[in-house]
């Protein structure tokens, strides 16, 4: 942590100075409530909303969703928890402009992340976003490069970065008691099966479903993506590798102090969910159902497995890191908190439970403190867009190297993949228009 | 009686069956449909045990009905119930005092484990001798109760296009007057009850998932509907919308059936919602008071002597039982760590069975939550309500183990 919060200071020190000079215009005068607006009202959106709201030292000043019912659940959840009346906008750009808001959270689907984040911190906003930093390698660089330009605080919504038993567990490896950790292996398993297409209908009332879409393809409406389902199809998230690896691989970075990756390769598909649908009549998700990937470091090697089929009954973790040392293996995980499996027969397996907010199990009222502190005192926050850019890119090339079959050779100073073109393509993608690109 | 007048004006034909739903005048004490003889949750029965010895109640019969929340209905000695498994929803018959299986039948269906493990969700109704049950999808059945043949059946999704709810069609079907009324579409449609054809349908919008409850107000027999974004009033002949009051609950789960009482109607929904009073009268419904910490997602409230006692809380929260003043919705008490149970009454007694399986029995009381009797009788989640009937207590978990109670007065 010392040393992101060092390397924070060093690689900003443009926007140190930024910071230091802007007038902290809208931060909190004594007693005065941050105004906070949400960008993105669903189902995390309204968790982070509300570690703002008990906090006590935000006022919800506005919403934006582009599904008129969602805001309206989000305004009335609001006004019942805080007594708060926040305005309500489809379009987060008019909140930007009208509202002003001191800080704005943005739990929209990944491929909004980039565009929502770099219009809020250029409208002078600090931002708490969602993770991953940008559904392509480009997207997560301009929003790292927007956010240093503008000096204000990005606190990431990477909750593992500051969970008690992630800490501790940190401590612990980082103590020497795991010996020399030669090969990491991340996962994150779960049941499923063959996937049926399911039919494409009209989007909800009050739903402005291209704007949903955005920079993205425009598919067929379906309610298996939106609320929440948008994750298994590529257009708008990268599947299991983007969603739950990015939380795992940072974990990694946090222990290796960020080592710079070498090479990765990916296999994968659909063997069991099937060969994806998508018609004018109906659909299916598109993301694999399994996938490993190979990430090459220095001093180690990083495994990455996810599969959702077939579950995992016969190991007994299904979701975290084993950390495999000289000394044993330590297994960090999730709602089974971390657990240490000594090599020698003698010593003891050491265990420590999990302290998390249920029910989803997250430690997000500790990361908006800290997010609330990095604002107060000009501080890096504990999951800063550089780490958060820096653990985004390894799913994302993960998925590179899954969609061109090879393996990619990674110059981690540049971010470019070496001697290959057609990989280097694929680190940005065409948008829809309107919609920019936006550029680092 | 002026309810008697009112079917007359209607013109409708078997008023005795609309008596029975409304007068809960039934001294068998059967529970032939969702929330009892007069859809209250409230049984009539009087004299069973409220207690039972240390060891645990007597239990009378034991069965397996696979994935699912529906609940029971009792009538001329037969128990009703639906599950799933591999692939197929079963509707089950069995004797209601032994637990003799009678008769069942199965029908392919979709698990639908969306968010949880899935299974049926709805709960048959039992009338003139005919059980009517809808699936989630669609799959309506008329059988003769006694026998389980199939007198018609009818998918009313693929006949009227009808969207499906992300959880699937819920409410239990409704018979009003030779109709089989069935919270489908926007506001509903209506079946005719002996030949399963369809009379009349609302806009391809979806449903909530509450069960259709009838009503009189003024003088007019009104059929309420949990929609997706409303609690609303149709009137049964021709399904015409007389009034709505907007009421936006997250995912669109209005579930819980709203309740009537003078004129006024209660609705309470999950998600952080909460609850409110409506005035009821010529025009819109009109808020009297707003309680956001009653929030019934699954199973509505009981009314009883001008108070509420309901299971407030989402499936993923701890839950509790609360007790709320009807004219105020002031809260008078919380029992907290109830899970999303559910609860019926009888006899100024709460029947409550917690969500993780331990049925508790409480007289019904604005000053506090004092069981008499508690044992716990089923493992995993248990999210439909607890029926009694001649003096058993049906009760069940989503995985389908089912336990009945025997509390007759020996
Ligand atoms: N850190 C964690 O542990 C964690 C956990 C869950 C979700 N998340 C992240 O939170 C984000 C949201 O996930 P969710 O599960 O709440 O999804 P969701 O689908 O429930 O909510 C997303 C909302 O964004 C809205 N939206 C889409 N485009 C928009 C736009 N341009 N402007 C305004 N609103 C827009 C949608 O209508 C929807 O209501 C994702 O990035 C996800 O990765 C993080």
């Amino acid at each position: 942590m010392k040393l992101d919060r060092r390397s924070f200071l060093r690689k900003s020190a443009v926007a140190g100075a930024a910071f230091a000079a802007a007038p902290y215009v809208r931060a909190a005068a004594p007693g005065r409530k941050f105004r906070t607006a949400l960008i993105g009202c669903g189902w995390w959106g309204k968790n982070i909303l509300k570690e703002a709201m008990a906090s006590g030292r935000c006022q919800t000043a506005a919403l934006a969703d582009v599904d008129a019912t969602t805001l309206e659940v989000a305004a009335d959840q609001v006004n019942g928890l805080s007594g708060d009346t926040p305005k309500t906008y489809k379009d987060y750009r008019e909140l930007l402009a009208r509202e002003k808001p001191d800080i704005v959270i943005i739990a929209t689907p990944d491929h909004w992340h980039a565009l929502n984040t770099i219009a809020a911190v250029s409208a002078g906003a600090h931002v708490f976003v969602e993770k991953p930093t940008g559904h392509t390698v480009n997207e997560s660089r301009a929003m790292l490069k927007a956010v240093r330009d503008s000096g204000r605080v990005a606190q990431i919504g990477l909750h593992r970065r500051i969970g008690p038993h992630h800490v501790s567990g940190m401590q612990f490896l980082k103590s020497g008691a795991v010996g020399e950790v030669g090969m990491v292996r991340v996962f994150a398993h779960g049941g499923g099966d063959v996937e049926k297409p399911s039919l494409n209908e009209a989007p909800p009332d009050g739903m402005d479903w291209d704007f949903w879409c955005g920079p993205a393809p425009l598919r067929p409406f379906n309610k298996r993506i939106h609320p929440g389902g948008w994750r298994n199809y590529l257009d708008y998230a990268n599947g299991q590798l983007g969603d739950w690896g990015v939380h795992w691989l940072d974990q990694v970075m946090w222990w290796s102090g960020d080592a710079p990756l070498k090479r990765v390769f990916c296999a994968g598909g659909r063997p069991v969910r099937g060969v994806p649908v998508l018609n004018t009549k109906e659909q299916t998700s598109d993301a694999p159902d399994h996938q490993v990937a190979t990430y090459e470091f220095e001093k180690f090697t990083c495994v990455w497995e996810h599969r959702r089929f077939a579950d995992n009954n016969s190991e007994k973790h299904k979701i975290g890191a084993y950390f495999y040392g000289t000394k044993g293996v330590l297994h960090l995980g999730w709602r089974d908190g971390w657990t240490f499996y000594p090599t020698a027969k003698s010593a003891k397996i050491e265990h420590e439970n999990p302290q998390l907010q249920e029910p989803d199990g997250h430690n997000l009222a500790l990361l908006w403190a800290d997010f609330m502190e990095s604002i107060d005192q000009r501080r890096a926050p504990v999951a800063g867009i550089e780490l958060a850019h820096r653990a985004t890119v390894l799913p994302l090339l993960g998925m590179v190297s899954w969609r061109v079959g090879r393996s990619l050779a990674w110059d981690a100073a540049t971010e470019r993949v070496i001697g290959d073109p057609e990989a280097n393509q694929l680190l940005s993608r065409p948008y829809r228009e309107p919609w920019i690109y936006p550029s680092a | 009686m002026r309810f008697k007048h009112s079917l007359l004006r209607l013109g409708l034909r078997s008023g005795m069956v609309l008596l029975t739903v409304l007068c809960a005048a039934a001294p068998a004490a059967d529970w032939p449909q969702w929330r009892g003889p007069g859809r209250t949750g409230i049984s009539i029965e009087k004299g069973w045990l409220d207690q039972w010895p240390a060891a645990g109640p007597a239990i009378a019969w034991r069965a397996a009905v696979g994935l699912g929340a529906s609940s029971f209905v009792v009538g001329d000695g037969r128990v009703f119930t639906m599950g799933h498994a591999d692939g197929q929803d079963t509707v089950f018959c069995f004797e209601a005092v032994s637990g003799k299986p009678i008769w069942k039948h199965s029908y392919p269906a979709e698990l639908g484990d969306k968010f949880f493990e899935g299974g049926t969700t709805g709960t048959p109704t039992l009338d003139g001798g005919r059980l009517y049950a809808l699936s989630r999808w669609g799959d309506a059945f008329c059988f003769e109760a006694a026998t389980g043949k199939i007198i018609w059946s009818v998918n009313v999704q693929k006949e009227t296009g009808c969207p499906v709810p992300d959880w699937g069609f819920t409410g239990a079907p409704l018979v009003l007057a030779g109709r089989l009324i069935l919270n489908v579409g926007e506001a509903g449609l209506a079946l005719d009850k002996a030949t399963g054809k369809l009379l009349w349908k609302s806009a391809d919008k979806n449903a909530g998932y509450s069960t259709p409850l009838p009503v009189e107000l003024d003088g007019r027999v009104l059929v309420l509907l949990g929609s997706s974004k409303s609690y609303l009033a149709v009137n049964p002949v021709d399904g015409k919308e007389a009034w709505r009051a907007p009421w936006v609950t997250e995912y669109g789960v209005n579930a819980a059936d709203p309740i009537v009482s003078g004129g006024k109607m209660f609705v309470s929904t999950g998600y952080g919602k909460g609850a409110a009073l409506f005035a009821l009268g010529a025009g819109a419904p009109e808020e009297v008071w707003r309680a956001r910490a009653f929030r019934t997602q699954l199973n509505a409230a009981v009314l009883h002597d001008g108070h509420l006692y309901g299971v407030d809380g989402d499936t993923t929260s701890i839950g509790g039982i609360k007790c709320l003043e009807f004219a105020t919705g002031t809260e008078k008490w919380a029992h907290k760590d109830f899970r999303t149970g559910a609860l019926s009454m009888a006899d100024g007694r709460l029947i409550a069975l917690s969500g993780t399986g331990t049925l508790m029995i409480a007289p019904a009381s604005p000053t506090g939550f004092s069981p008499t009797a508690s044992a716990k009788i089923l493992d995993g989640k248990c999210w439909a309500a607890p029926v009694l009937a001649n003096g058993l207590i049906y009760c069940r978990n989503t995985s389908g183990n089912v336990v009945v109670i025997d509390v007759r007065k020996k």
